[in-house]
């Protein structure tokens, strides 16, 4: 009987042993990769935390860059609506309404070091490539929220990645006004606490930024981004214009094609 | 040229080209019942795999055009537009009352109204407009199927495997409206008896003889189909469906833009839409859009045309 079971566990171990790869990453533990996408969260206080993860698929869910990036994150789901960001890095400490009723998380997305676009997905379904980014900016609930500083520089426009390095964690805060620019820091953990968030400067968080993570962490006294870059892109659309032309035609040959039926026979 | 049997005379200008004893008059041919098929279901996967608006919009006009230019006169668009207008906005009017996410508030219901009470957004009028709008698509996509062929039609369509099912399942969905006459029939009878409807025991009176009458039927049409040799082999037709270029043009046309679409969405490219919290344009991918048009390929073929052959001299 004893053997059996012995046996019965090797055959279950064996089945299982090739989808251990497929197990879900620890938070703040980057994998290494050669395509990287950023993360910038943007706090209701103005205070920035900013992520560059790297991965080797080719593409990475919203959803993956916030766990790979080692920042504290909850979420609520609401069945088929997918999830909702209700706390990030720390903000806010206790909430009882998700979305906030408030304040809320925003969700931005920007393509190949374009600027920021509203998400239309949520962070479960969207999908990053190599150079795009991923925004959050906790905004109050009134009309269109404004979009996070922007990503540029957040990840090497190159890829160099070391064998160990596999992360690059950029925490910036945000300026002072007037203040002159200067490096203050070049530890992660010191950068992080800067930023006063506390998920962020958890122990967990500061060992895997000492032992993976090339850091370059600054507080970025630089003047605030220029309104115009804050905004979506307001250009048009290829694709959307496509669709409107040709739902424009179809429309119109099915209107045509309504008013010949009616139209009496000779 | 070809003979065969169809629609009586008077029904010249149908989907069917073989009228016997009609005069020659040139008949539109139609699509093989297999093309019409592969069309509608490339047509509802397209509209059931993305929740975007823009597409589903877009598949339900193209819908909407091919069943414009292949309805047969005698055949009306009004109960189906009526449908599906009223599936379309019983979507949006549910979720704009019972989802109450969103910024931008358009008024506000009283909270101790139970569901609905709390701010209706435009985002949730937005979404459930979008729901409907799929309901539209998926609607207009199955409806040649009941609107251009015939029953037989869509039977033949099968595969050889499926067939006898179809037919099983095609007459027992007949018995369902059958049940109904029957019951009303019999319901009126007893009434003209001095029957009156009271507590449930009253009611076996009316449904005894019903359930008897629907089996008495069941067993006739089965000795019917019999009869007619079902079951003893594949069914044949007096006048075999063509397979030609056309239709391997729109099937083609429809199976690749079902494929365009599975495979962005496989690729990772955004197909859906989310208009929580804030309303924003849906993102749309040309080779998607390009898609849609492709499936309103059947609306544009030209027509083609064959001529009846006189009576009683066979080719």
């Amino acid at each position: 009987m004893r053997r059996r079971a012995v046996l019965l566990s090797a055959v279950i171990l064996a089945t299982l042993a090739p989808l251990a790869p497929l197990a879900p990453v620890v938070p703040g533990c980057a994998a290494a990769g050669s395509a990287h996408a950023a993360l910038v969260v943007e706090h209701g206080d103005g205070s920035v935390v900013t992520r560059c993860v790297a991965f080797n698929a080719g593409a990475i869910s919203g959803e993956e860059l916030l766990n790979e990036s080692g920042v504290a994150w909850s979420s609520q789901t609401f069945g088929g609506f997918g999830g909702a960001v209700c706390a990030l890095d720390g903000e806010p400490a206790h909430y009882v309404d998700c979305p906030g009723k408030d304040s809320y998380w925003a969700v931005f997305v920007a393509r190949g070091g374009g600027p920021w676009q509203l998400a239309s997905v949520g962070i479960s379904t969207m999908t990053l490539n190599d150079g795009d980014a991923e925004g959050f900016r906790y905004v109050p609930d009134a009309g269109t929220p404004a979009a996070p500083v922007l990503p540029s520089g957040v990840c090497p426009t190159e890829a160099t990645p070391t064998s160990r390095s596999v992360a690059a964690k950029t925490a910036t805060a945000r300026p002072i006004a007037g203040a002159t620019p200067t490096l203050l820091a070049t530890n992660p953990s010191a950068a992080a606490t800067a930023t006063g968030s506390p998920a962020a400067s958890t122990p967990t968080a500061t060992a895997s930024a000492a032992a993976d993570v090339v850091a370059t962490a600054t507080i970025a006294l630089s003047p605030p981004p220029s309104a115009p870059n804050r905004t979506p892109s307001g250009g048009a659309d290829p694709g959307l214009i496509l669709a409107v032309g040709v739902g424009s035609g179809l429309a119109g040959l099915a209107i045509l094609r309504l008013a010949l039926a009616r139209r009496p026979g000779p | 040229m070809t003979t065969g049997r169809g629609p009586s005379s008077g029904d010249a200008a149908s989907h069917s080209p073989y009228v016997v004893g009609a005069p020659a008059l040139p008949l539109r041919v139609p699509l093989a019942p297999r093309a019409w098929l592969a069309w509608s279901l490339a047509a509802v996967t397209i509209a059931l795999v993305t929740d975007n608006p823009v597409y589903r919009g877009l598949v339900a006009l193209a819908a909407l055009n091919v069943l414009l230019a292949w309805l047969p006169p005698r055949r009306r668009l009004r109960p189906l537009a009526v449908a599906v207008a009223f599936s379309a906005a019983l979507a949006a009017l549910i979720n704009l009352l019972a989802s109450h996410t969103g910024a931008d508030v358009l008024i506000r219901l009283p909270d101790g109204l139970p569901l609905v009470g709390g701010p209706l957004t435009l985002e949730s009028l937005a979404f459930g407009g979008a729901l409907g709008l799929g309901l539209v698509a998926a609607l207009l996509s199955v409806a040649p199927l009941s609107l251009v062929l015939e029953p037989h039609d869509v039977v033949d369509a099968m595969p050889a495997s499926l067939e006898r099912t179809g037919i099983a399942v095609a007459t027992s969905l007949n018995l369902v409206s059958g049940f109904g006459r029957t019951f009303t029939e019999v319901r009126d009878a007893q009434r003209m008896r001095g029957w009156k409807a009271g507590g449930l025991r009253s009611w076996n009176e009316v449904l005894v003889p019903t359930l008897l009458t629907a089996i008495e039927d069941s067993v006739l049409l089965a000795e019917a189909m019999e009869a007619r040799a079902f079951g003893a082999g594949r069914r044949t037709s007096y006048v075999a469906s063509g397979f030609g270029r056309r239709e391997t043009i729109v099937v083609a046309a429809a199976l690749a833009a079902a494929v365009a679409f599975v495979g962005l969405r496989v690729a990772g490219a955004p197909m859906d839409w989310y208009p929580y919290p804030t309303l924003s344009l849906p993102p749309i991918q040309p080779l998607a859009v390009a898609g849609c048009l492709g499936l309103a390929l059947p609306a544009f073929l030209p027509p083609a045309f064959t001529r009846i052959a006189p009576p009683g001299r066979p080719e």
